[in-house]
Parts: C-alpha cells; structure tokens; sequence
C-alpha cells in the first residue's frame, strides 16, 4: 500500500486524528480547516480518542438533494462507513432515502477527479491548486464577463458565492435540473409570499395529491414519506386518513393512494377549480380575486377535459370539505406541463376554499428548496452563444446532460473560451471543463444548511478526504487533491484582490453563524460545539397567520395546456426515484435497487398501459421507437396497468454519456425527447410537453426485473383488511376459508393445522422440540421484527440501507437478467385492484420481504453442515465459513430470501469503493449463500456495551436494523419478542397482525400487519 | 429336418441356442478383448475428448465460480442434480440384473449381467462427481463426511444430502466388489489366453484363481451374500435420492410416492441404458449368439412393466395435486404441464409413458433396431423427468414475487455432455479389459456336452 510510506510522518498522523476529534470534547474544532492534514494514514500507535472496532459518530447534512435531511455518520478508524438517519433533525426525523445512503458511494467513487485539472491540447493534465487558483484568478482578473452557473447549495456558500461573483463583477446563474419554481411563483402569485408552501401531511384526515410525487421526489421526500405513513396508517383508535392520487400516471407516491382518479395530463385545474367550486357553492368570495374563476369551471365542463366522470368530482369535492382538514397538493416536479403555476394556483384556491391555509398547508416562507427558474438557464444559453460570455464557472450542476439537447447548451457552452467546473466527479458537464476544480464530498467538507426557516444544521466534515492515488499507486500529493470550493473561492479572492492569507471558509462559516448568534442564549463556543453535536438547532416559531388571496399580477390561464405534437399519446417525463435528474446514475446502489414502480434496475423502460400495447401488438420487453418532434430514442417497453392508455412515460437519470462507469450508457436520457420550452410564468422546464409516437423496432429484449409474478394468486402473501372490518374477525384470510377441507379431514385423523398462538414467535420453540438445534433456544431474548404494511410506502430506502450495512455487493445487468440479485431485502409489489379507464378503488400492496427467521426453519434441517442453524435468540444465522455451497436451503426457503454468491463479486469493487465497507460485517467469499442476518452485528454491539455497563439488560429499541433506522415510514420496528412490554410484542400483538405462508408452520419470526383498505377485500379464491 | 436342428429344437428353452461349446463361448467372449477394431477406437477417441472437455467445463466453473452456470435464485439445482440423478436411476438396473435376478435364479441374466454391472458401477463414478460439480465450493465438500474433527464438528444428520453420501458411497462400495468378484473366473480365463504385460495384469486382478473346487465353493457362497446385500441397496439408494426431494416443503417435491416412483423410475431407465450399451456391443463384438431376441424380449418386457409404474406415479402425482386442494399444490403441477417448462414436462410424458406402448407388442421387442430406439427415447425422456422435478418446483415455488426462470448455461451442457462421453470411456475401457460376457457363468447355462453321433465326429 502507497499509504505505508507515510507512516513515518508521525506529525501528520496526529493531525490527521484532530480532525476526528472535531465533534469530540475538547478537541480543537479548526482540524479540518488546515491544509496540513490531507492524509489517512493507519494506525501504528492507537490514537487516545479511537478504539479500533468502536464506531465513532457524527452528525451532518445530507447533501444529496434539496430536503437536506439530517445525518448521522457512522465512522470507523478514521473513513466513514455508513449515513443514517439524524432523529433529532425536524425534517428528516431518522428517516433516509435510498438516495441518502448511496452518497457515501459518490464519497468513495473511483470516477472521482483525484485533483485540480487544466486542459491542455485536449487532454486533461493534473496540476496543483496553486497553479489552478492562479490560472482561474488570471482569467477572471482580465475580463468582467464571468458567469457562475450553480445549483443548490447551503446558505453560507451561497453568500459567498454572491460576493464572490459581485466582486469579480460577474452574473450568477441558478440551476436546479430538477424545480420546484412552478410552486415557488404559485405561492407568490397568490399570497404574494416566497418559497415553498410546508404541509402538515401527518395531520390531514384527506390527502390529495394532483400528480404531485412526494414522497419520491419534490422538496422533501423524507418527511413527505413520513407523512405520509403517518397519516395513511389506522391509528390506535381505528382511525385512518384517506389518500386520493389525481393523475395520468401511478408514480410510487400513486401506488400509495386509496383511490386512483386517473385524469388527463395537464387537467389537474380544472378539476381543483371544480372541487373548488363545489365546496364554495354559493360563497360567491369564498375565492377571493379568483372567484370569478371558480364559475368558469364546473364540475361538467372539469369531467370533460379531465376524462372522470361529474359524479367522481362531485363526490370527491364533498369528501374534501367533509374529512376536514384536509390538503391538496399540486402538481409536482414529475407533472410540469405548460399550466404548472396556473394548476399549482388552482390547487392552491381550493386548499383556500376548503378551509385548509393554517391547519395543513402553511405559506410562512418555510421550505428551502430547489426553485431555480429554466428560464434564466436558457437567457445563459443565448449569453454564452453569442459570445458575451468569457468565463463560466459551474459548481453543483451538470447541464450538459439535465437540459435537453434541443436547449443547445453543449454548443453554447462549448463556445465559451473557458469554462471552469467545480465537479467533484467526471460528468458530461465537467467533460468539456478547461478547469476542473474538483469540489469536497459533502462528507468532507463545511457547510450548513437551512431546510426550514428557522432550521440550521452544520454540515461537518466527518473524515479526512478520500486520498487519491495515481496509476503507479502513488498517493496524489497534498497540493492536489480536492478542495472545497468555499476555499477556492476565498483564494481566488485573495489572489484577485492581492492579499496575502485570507479566512479559510471554515472561518467564514463559522463567523456567519456567530455574527447571528444572540449571546444571550449563551456562550457561542459552546453553543456552536452543541449544534455540531446535535446536529441541528430549532428556532422554529409556532403559528401562521391566516393569508388572504391575492389578485394574480401575470395573466393565468387555467386551461388544459397545449401538447407539441398533435398524437395519441402524451409522453411523461419524470425524475426517477432512485436517479432524480441523473445526478445519481453513477451509483451501482442505485442502479441495482429495483425501482419502487418497476421493480426494473440498471436500464430504462417505457412504462405503457397493457391495453395501448395490446392494441398496437406490442408485447412486455419489445424495443419501441419513441419519436417526438424533438428527438427519437428505442427504448424497451414495460407494461403498467398504473398509466392511462393515452399516457407513457419515461423517467429520468438514463443515457449518460460521459458520467462514470456505473451510469455511463444505463438507460436512455428521456430529454432527448422533450423540446427545451420554460413554463411560464415560473420558467421551469416543461417536462409534460409533447406527444410521442411508439412503433416496434422488432426487437425484443428481457428486462432486468426482480419481479415473478405481481399476482399474489391468492397465497395471501401481502393480505389486506377492510377498515369496516378492523375489530371484527375478518380481513381475506382465513382459518375457515383456507382450512376448511382440511379441518374437514381432523375429525377423521386428519391434518392438524397448528394453532395460530403456538406458531406465533412468541412459542418459539415448539413443545416437543426443545432437542438438538433447538435444544437452547429458550432462554434470552428472541429477536423479532414487526413490519406495518399499512405503513410501508415502498420506496425501498431500506434496501440500500442493508446493502450499505451489510456489505451486500451489487452484480450488474447480466447477473440480474439471469435472475441472481443479491439484495437481503426485496420489496414486493403486487397490484389487486389498478383501474386506469376510471375513477376508483386502488390497491397496490407493498411487502419488505426479508428472512423470516423461522422459528422452525425449513432451510436448518436441510443443510448438510449446519451452515445454518438456530442461535439460542432465534436468529436463523447464517455461517458463511462453513457453507459448503450446495444451495438446498434456499430451494427449501420458502420465501425465497436466500441469495447465492456465484460468483466471488466482490472482487468487481473497484478501490476506493470497498472502504465502505463495514468492518463488522464478513465480506462474502464465491460458492457461499447468504440472506438477511437480522443486523446480527448490532445485535452483538449492544449486548456487548450492556455487558461492559454493569451487565445490565438491553433496552427497547436499543438495537435497531438498517432497515428499521432508515425506514421513513416507521413500518419496521425490531425488538425482543419474549418481553411482552417491548414495542415489537405490543404492534405484534394487533389483530391485524399475521405471518406470511404461516400454514407451513414455518413460524417466522417477523410478525406483518395487514394492510387496511377503505374498500372490501375481496376474498381470495378459497371457496 | 437334421439332427442338429432337432437338437436346436430341443434346447429350445435355453436363450441362445446357437452357442454350443464351452470353448466357443471362452473364443468369442474373449475375442473382445484382443485387438480391438477401427469403431472401438474411433469410439474411444469420441469418449476422451468428452472427458477433456467434461474436466476442462468443470475446471473453468472453479476458477469462475458456479455462476458459469445457468442457476440462480429460485432455481438453485439444475441440470447438474438433473444429471445426478439420471446417472444414479442408470445405476441401478444393472445391480438389479445381477443381485436380484441372480436370487430368482432368472434364466436369462447370464449373458448381460456383466455388463450391467458394469455400467452401473461406471454409472456411480459419473453420479458421484455431480453433487460435487455442483456445489459452490468443493474444496469443503468433505465436510458431508462424518470424521473426527477437533472443531467437534459433525455433518447435520437430518439432512437428506448426508443420507445421499451414505447411500451413495455404499452403493459404490458394494455394487463395485460385487462386479469386481463376480468377475473373478473370468479375469481368471483371460490371464489363461494373454500374454505379456497383458497377462501380468490380469494375473494380479484375477487373485490367483485356479478354478478349484475350494474356489468354487468360496466364490459361491460371497457371491450370494453380495447378492443379497446389494438386494436392499437397489432399493435403498434411489428412496434416499428421491428423499432428497420429498423431505423438502417444495411443492412438486414433497411427496410419499417418491421412493417407489424414483425407484421404478430408476430401473426403467437403468434397463433402457442396458439396452442402449448392449446392442452396439453385440454388434461391434459379433456376440450375437450370445445376445439374443430372448434376453432383449425379458428386457422389454421389465422396461414396459416398470414404464407402467412410472406413469401410474406420474397420474398420481397430478391426481392428488388437484384431489388436495392446495392451491399452490395445485398450481406447481398445473405450471408443470402448461407453464413454462412445458416443452419439457411432454417430453418426459411422450418418452416415459407413450413410446413405451408401443413393446406391449412382441413384435417390436423382438425387432432389436426398434428395441434401441425406444432405449433411446426412454433415456431422454427419464433425463426430462428429473429436469422437470427439479426445474419445474423449483422455478414456481410458493413466493409468486420470487419465482423465476432457469435457462442452462453451455458450461452445464458441456458438463453434461461430458458425462456421458466419461460414462462411456469407462465402459469402453471396460469391454476391452474385462471380458464383457459371464463366461463362467453362461458355460453353466449351457446343455453338457454329449458324445457327438459318429457321423458328424469324423
């Protein structure tokens, strides 16, 4: 290893460990900030402040979108290992997206520039930052038509980015590939307030989300998702909020809802102006300035644009204002048509009418997310094409690929005669770079953040910055290296202004929030080393004062929005869950997690209604033609009874060219398709704007999908119970349906099923079994685990959390078409009722299937060399040392959660990928099955530290699963079966409480709850 | 009419009344042990090269892994336990022919018995090395076994694949020393007509036999006990593979008729191989007289029996899949008919229990070329069986989320195909070094013989 030749530097080592003790008591919090420390070097002599095995803790922001959830990083001798979910942070609340965990991927990419670049003749040569900074200072000292193009970033940066780009007398450009500006400017329009409205989704009795997808996308998916869940799910008093998705398309958010109302694209203002208009009745002011409005559209005229029925509208508008409060949410950053801002408005007077401003929907100038305007990109496009343009630095933004090409920012771009990019990593942008100024990780770097008005976090760096190494693997030397762009500026500054040693940001960062700081709440030093702690500080004020409409300043026009291209099918172009706009594609996490809707991973797909390709002959799998006016791409088809027949859709973060390995040719990039139009007047990107043509190119590919079969046949695999029926026997189970052949056949000796209390895990184990394997199982604890499916939204943000956890490896495209995913937990998605011609029932269910941990497991008995047997805590473990490889357990799984390493996959990890990995955790050898461990790791950590702590108990909820501590839904709750006071017995012991395939009397260990319908269940096919 | 047909006549109950002297029966039988012809070397050559490329796939999957095959999850055997058990049902005629025939004293074992119990030995060495091929790393495969160990620890005895080792090492064992004594006379007759390094190795293999009447007596009485020992094992060794099905919870697997039904199943195919390997053996050994309509007319006759056993099972199975009425029951045998494997599942049904039909008619048992092809059919068709129990119950198992399809990989075929020509290579070694025909065994059989008349001795 290259970093041996610095063990001798024993002065570095030991300012190497400063910086870990930055959130540590008494150690000097400017660690970071010195240029000195730039290495990780191993441990010779053990440093006072870590315990190798010990995992040290911080807390930081999230960098990954704009929701900038709360953070905590888990650290082990010296790198980080593992982000989780800060609970104390009020955005997040310990949840994190799958999106979140796959940032520690970006930390550790092998497509990370290793150091400053200058482009010579063509090629990129490294330099150092002295020269990068003096060439960067040179340029912009001799001309004052400078452009800075960047996308979100934390308050601090932003204010320095603005000096920085008035002192050089420069433009400033904001751009978000993904926007919420249609929102932003509905908010100012109607109650002449900025930002983004924030919801109390937790709090509503009705939701109504008019194409708005947030808990996947949008300001904040997280909380959203929380929300959701929160609000969704039946409560201890059998209550439970009703959720209605209007829309041509059933994102993940749809799949939610209870009730699908499947409108056209772009007739969400009508149809809220309708509701509206219904629930105003004869309050002629009810509206404001915009009742005039509400006469033009009544439910008659919003039915025939929208494609529902009066009556769906009638019944909808009357549910609205009768289940008060309740909220409405307006088309989101996947439904921007050329009337964004005007249905966002709509939504916006219907919230008004019913009553719902101040009780679930609050205009306090709130929520700080991405609302850069398209428009103002495209103004930079002519600037740069015309020549007007010297200098353009990008920071935090990839245009090059999140613009559609018709835009012509490639060209544009590509006429300025230097462009500067401060990406971290390679991407089509920084591709054309002249400068590479290659950016900090959010993990490695200062910065802050301000998701809430009234809400600061301190994003801390949580270790030093990932070395680089070049080919002969030779550590890259500290003057290159990357650098957090806030110093680079403030060197630039310097340079430009002649002076000699300026503030490093850390300085500037910290000097922000001590300049705010009012002494009277104390010391600011330690104040400071609080918020650095906790992680967040709230100063949140209760109470919005009621607002009244405005009359509207631009002229509005709330009718269904024209289309490109006169064609039968309205082409949908969302940001995908899992990539958003394609700044995530470089992820091999995120590539291989199945998309929560499609179940497909590493390629893109053109969701079609099954009744459109029936009748145009296509089949699941052809290769199509899409062809829009502004481009054609081939593209595989997936069949989706969650899409009008009228309707595809393509999602975003496919195609890239020039991103790295993981993203680089995955998919087709959906813009190509889209013409470059801004809505006005928010001037976001329009991304609902054309219609396509399809047409089979008589190709025909598989995909690469983890699903079998969506269709339950009946096995009550994911059962669901009526609420009219919670507290009654009920639900489509059960015992006298299923059994009654059976039962039948006992009274002549026959099968005896198990009775439920003794296949509960509670029973565990068996009378008559307390032998052999299970001879010990009866004392301590008994781990088991209670997954709520009336609260799991599906968006599999546990997934990359156990993969991030357990060193779970990623296998590729090939590996996955052959049907060898590797993932511990496989989110099921299976559809009962989906009806896309009309207004309905909806019910999609959800299942996180993971190993049950039988209690009388199928696979121990099987196996040849107890590889895998049963611990005196219940834990069906796995040994890996031991397996032998001849793969009988998982034929005799019956959950099919056992996955195979065929392959030694591991080995495929590029470095520095692989110091991700958890320590704790056995990196999986070829010819070795493994499966969900129940997290056995924290399992053994915390009864080890209650061990060292006076042998005391392990406490409730103190050992907490990846899954369960990223779950934002809260479904997942883990815990000691055999203590009846625990939270997992007390949920567990819900009448909607079951096991899944538990006639087999497997009796697993985690206990599902059904999930509750407004809607009768039909019953399964059991006669 | 001459004396000699009336002769012919009269020994009319014996199945191959052309031999007639014990020294033809020593020229004949040991003719296939001399130089060989153009056919057994183009065969052998045929045969190496399988076996090169059946070592060389199985090499590229260790250095690979076992993701060079086509298995994945929920599918987790294939064609290598398909193969496996195919091999194991080969094995088991032949100790069928030789031990349980040999009990009942069945008049017309005597000319293939030896052969039988050949390929049945041959037929273990194939069976044996696919659980290991199939394993994920075989370089721990000896944990199955049960030795004394300081980690204290033992295989887990209640998992079929240790009963397999069990069964399968034993069976080896046995069925092995019963062809090897039962050979013993005959070695014993070689080493009398060799010569040179030839008669060295037949003169150490044939244990110093002198044909003594002491020998006799001794031979005698192991050879009966080896019968009798190996009776149970027929039996045994194919319940425990089929238990590594049945004491599965797999739906298509976990069944009480498998033992029977694999044990049938077995004999069935283990007979059609007999049949497959003899006809070109007596071809290519002129060993006509000694092979004759009489012995493949018993053979097909116990293959159209066992052929009946088989279908009956396989009416069984789909009766009580529906007669349950366990969806998921259900749904696995109606997946196995008309789901994805379909193509595999008719195979097996037109191969095990159509064709078969067809030797209800003496005609085509007496007909040898039509016996072959049948042999043939029946081989394919037992091979689709156990893919279709293995793939099939796989692939649809009770987590419709979870199921999957399996398509093998040309590692796997090459494996498979490589089985054969490795079987075959054997017993092609076999047929040159062993003679192929009870001598000894057949000389019992025939009349004694009698003065000739004067006019035919001069």
């Amino acid at each position: 290893m290259a970093e041996n030749k610095n063990m001798r530097d024993g002065m570095k080592r030991r300012d190497f460990l400063k910086v870990l003790g930055v959130s540590g008591a008494g150690a000097t919090l400017t660690g970071c900030s010195t240029e000195k420390v730039e290495r990780l070097l191993p441990y010779v002599v053990g440093p006072d402040d870590i315990t190798p095995g010990v995992s040290t803790w911080y807390t930081t922001v999230c960098g990954g979108c704009s929701a900038q959830c709360g953070m905590w990083v888990r650290t082990r001798e010296g790198r980080a290992i593992k982000v989780e979910g800060n609970p104390n942070h009020p955005v997040s609340e310990g949840g994190l997206c799958a999106k979140g965990h796959a940032t520690l991927q970006h930390l550790y990419h092998p497509d990370r520039f290793s150091g400053p670049m200058i482009r010579e003749g063509g090629e990129l040569q490294q330099v150092t930052w002295e020269e990068a900074e003096s060439l960067l200072a040179a340029r912009l000292g001799s001309t004052a038509r400078a452009m800075l193009i960047s996308g979100r970033m934390g308050p601090s940066l932003d204010a320095l980015v603005d000096e920085f780009v008035e002192a050089i007398g420069g433009v400033r450009v904001g751009y978000d590939a993904v926007s919420d500006a249609p929102l932003a400017e509905a908010v100012r329009i109607a109650y002449g307030t900025a930002g983004l409205p924030r919801y109390d989704l937790e709090n509503a009795r009705y939701l109504l989300s008019f194409g708005n997808d947030f808990i996947e996308t949008g300001s904040s998916p997280v909380a959203h998702n929380k929300g959701l869940a929160r609000m969704s799910s039946v409560d201890a008093v059998g209550s439970k909020g009703r959720f209605v998705y209007l829309g041509p398309r059933l994102s993940l958010t749809g799949l939610n809802a209870d009730e699908w109302i499947p409108i056209r694209p772009g007739s969400e203002a009508p149809v809220a102006l309708a509701m509206a208009a219904v629930i105003a009745g004869d309050d002629s002011a009810a509206a404001g300035p915009y009742s005039n409005v509400l006469q033009a559209y009544t439910p008659q005229a919003a039915a025939q644009v929208s494609g529902v029925t009066e009556d769906a509208i009638f019944e909808l508008a009357e549910s609205f204002a009768a289940e008060a409060p309740s909220l409405a949410l307006g088309p989101g950053v996947g439904a921007h048509h050329r009337g964004a801002t005007a249905a966002n408005i709509a939504v916006m007077i219907l919230n008004h009418v019913a009553g719902n401003v101040g009780r679930t929907v609050f205009y306090d100038a709130a929520v700080n997310a991405a609302t850069s305007s398209y428009a103002d990109m495209e103004a930079a496009i002519s600037a740069m094409g015309s020549g007007q343009v010297e200098v353009v630095m990008i920071h935090g933004a990839n245009p090059a690929y999140s613009m559609p090409p018709q835009s012509g920012f490639t060209e544009a771009f590509a006429q300025v005669p230097f462009k500067v990019s401060f990406a971290s990593a390679e991407d089509e942008t920084s591709e054309m770079a002249d400068l590479i100024l290659p950016d900090r990780h959010f993990l490695e770097a200062w910065g802050d953040s301000s998701p809430l008005a009234g809400v600061t976090s301190i994003q801390q760096p949580v270790m030093q910055p990932v070395p680089h190494f070049d080919e002969i693997g030779e550590l890259i030397s500290d003057a290159m290296g990357s650098k957090q762009t806030g110093d680079v500026l403030l060197a630039v500054a310097n340079r430009l202004s002649g002076e000699a040693v300026g503030a490093t940001f850390y300085e500037y960062l910290r000097g922000r929030h001590q300049s705010t700081y009012d002494e009277v709440d104390g010391d600011f030093e330690d104040a400071w080393r609080q918020l650095l702690r906790i992680g967040v500080a709230d100063t949140r004020r209760e109470g919005s004062d009621a607002l009244e409409l405005q009359p509207p300043d631009v002229a509005l026009s709330f009718d269904v929005p024209t289309l490109d291209a006169p064609g039968d099918l309205t082409l949908l172009v969302y940001p995908s869950p899992r990539f958003g706009a394609g700044e995530f594609s470089n992820s091999p996490w995120l590539q291989e997690l199945p998309d929560p809707v499609s179940k497909i991973v590493w390629h893109s797909w053109l969701e079609m209604n099954p009744d459109t390709a029936e009748t145009r002959g296509i089949s699941e799998g052809d290769i199509v033609t899409v062809r829009s006016p502004h481009g054609s791409l081939e593209v595989p088809v997936w069949l989706y009874p969650g899409i009008r027949e009228d309707v595809v859709a393509l999602a975003m973060g496919g195609g890239h060219t020039a991103m790295g390995r993981y993203a680089d040719g995955k998919g087709v990039n959906a813009l190509t398709l889209i013409p470059s139009a801004s809505e006005q007047p928010s001037g976001v990107l329009v991304t609902t704007a054309t219609s396509v043509t399809v047409t089979a190119t008589g190709e025909h590919r598989r995909l690469a999908s983890i699903e079998g079969s969506s269709d339950q046949h009946d096995r009550l695999i994911a059962p669901a119970v009526a609420l009219a029926d919670l507290g009654r026997a009920g639900g489509d189970v059960h015992e006298e349906d299923t059994h009654g052949e059976l039962k039948e056949l006992q009274g002549v000796g026959g099968f005896v099923p198990v009775p439920a209390e003794e296949g509960a895990p509670t029973a565990f184990p068996l009378e008559g079994s307390r032998h052999g394997i299970y001879a010990d199982a009866h004392e301590g604890p008994r781990w088991a685990m209670a997954i709520d499916l009336d609260k799991c939204t599906g968006c599999s943000a546990c997934v990359t959390a156990c993969q991030a956890e357990n060193n779970v490896p990623w296998v590729g495209e090939a590996q996955i078409l052959m049907g060898r995913d590797m993932n511990w937990v496989r989110i099921e998605r299976f559809y009962e009722q989906v009806d896309a011609t009309q207004a309905g029932d909806l019910d999609v269910r959800f299942l996180p299937m993971i190993c049950q941990h039988c209690g009388n497991a199928p696979c121990e008995t099987v196996c040849p060399v107890f590889a895998t047997y049963h611990t005196p805590e219940g834990l069906n473990a796995q040994v890996y040392n031991r397996c032998v490889g001849t793969r009988y357990c998982a034929n005799n799984c019956p959950y099919k959660v056992r996955v195979f390493n065929w392959y030694r996959y591991t080995d495929e990890i590029p470095e520095p990928l692989n110091w991700q990995w958890n320590p704790d955790v056995t990196v999986r050898d070829n010819g070795v099955m493994e499966k969900c461990s129940f997290c056995v790791q924290r399992i053994r950590e915390v009864e080890n530290r209650a061990a060292l702590e006076g042998g005391r108990e392990v406490r409730d909820h103190e050992v907490v699963p990846a899954c369960e501590q990223s779950c934002p839904a809260e479904a997942i709750v883990f815990g000691n079966i055999r203590d009846p006071s625990t939270r997992v017995s007390q949920i567990s012991s819900s009448e909607r409480t079951y096991r899944v395939l538990e006639d087999l009397n497997t009796q697993p260990a985690v206990n599902y709850l059904k999930k509750v319908t407004f809607h009768e269940v039909a019953a399964g096919v059991h006669e | 009419m001459d004396v000699e047909t009336n002769r012919r006549m009269a020994r009319g109950a014996v199945p191959h009344p052309d031999v007639q002297t014990y020294d033809e029966v020593n020229r004949d039988v040991l003719r296939a042990l001399e130089t060989p012809g153009k056919g057994w070397w183009a065969l052998l050559a045929v045969a190496a090269s399988g076996v090169v490329l059946f070592f060389g796939a199985w090499g590229w999957q260790l250095y690979k892994g076992i993701g060079v095959s086509g298995l994945n999850s929920p599918v987790g055997w294939g064609v290598y336990i398909t193969t496996f058990v195919f091999w194991v049902g080969i094995a088991h005629s032949g100790t069928l022919i030789s031990a349980i025939l040999f009990l009942f004293r069945s008049p017309w074992r005597q000319s293939i018995y030896r052969a039988a119990e050949a390929m049945t030995v041959f037929a273990v060495m194939t069976a044996g090395l696919f659980p290991l091929i199939h394993v994920g790393r075989l370089w721990h495969a000896y944990w199955l076994i049960p030795y004394p160990n300081s980690r204290f620890l033992w295989p887990n005895f209640k998992s079929p694949l240790v009963w397999d080792v069990f069964a399968i090492t034993t069976y080896f064992t046995v069925s092995a020393t019963f062809f090897y004594l039962g050979a013993v006379p005959d070695i014993a007759a070689a080493r009398d007509r060799a010569t040179g390094l030839r008669k060295k190795f037949y003169q150490v293999i044939s244990l110093g036999w002198r044909g003594t009447d002491s020998q006799w007596h001794h031979f005698g009485k192991a050879y009966i006990f080896l019968a009798a020992l190996a009776t149970p094992l027929v039996l045994s060794v194919h319940s425990v593979v089929s238990w590594d099905f049945a004491m599965t919870i797999v739906p298509g697997w976990h069944s009480t008729i498998f033992a029977p039904y694999f044990v049938a199943g077995a004999i069935f195919s283990g007979v059609a191989m007999v049949i497959t390997l003899v006809v070109p053996m007596r071809k290519i050994f002129g060993l006509e007289a000694y092979l004759t309509t009489k012995h493949f007319d018993a053979m097909a006759k116990l293959c159209l029996f066992t052929s009946l056993i088989v279908l009956y099972a396989y009416v069984c199975e789909f009766f009580l899949a529906w007669y349950s009425g366990e969806e998921i029951e259900r749904t696995a045998f109606w997946n196995r008919l008309f789901g994805d494997y379909w193509w595999a599942s008719w195979t097996m049904l037109t191969c095990n229990g159509l064709v078969p039909i067809m030797l209800w008619f003496r005609r085509i048992r007496h007909s040898i070329p039509a016996l072959f092809v049948i042999a043939i059919f029946i081989n394919i068709g037992m091979w689709f069986e156990r893919y279709v129990i293995v793939v099939t119950s796989l692939h649809h198992e009770y987590e419709p989320f979870a199921w999957g399809i399996y398509r093998p990989s040309l590692t796997e075929m090459a494996i498979l195909v490589g089985s054969f020509c490795w079987f075959g290579f054997w017993f092609l070694l076999f047929t040159r070094l062993i003679p192929p025909i009870a001598i000894a065994e057949l000389k019992e059989v025939l009349p004694a013989p009698r003065r000739r008349q004067a006019k035919e001795a001069y």
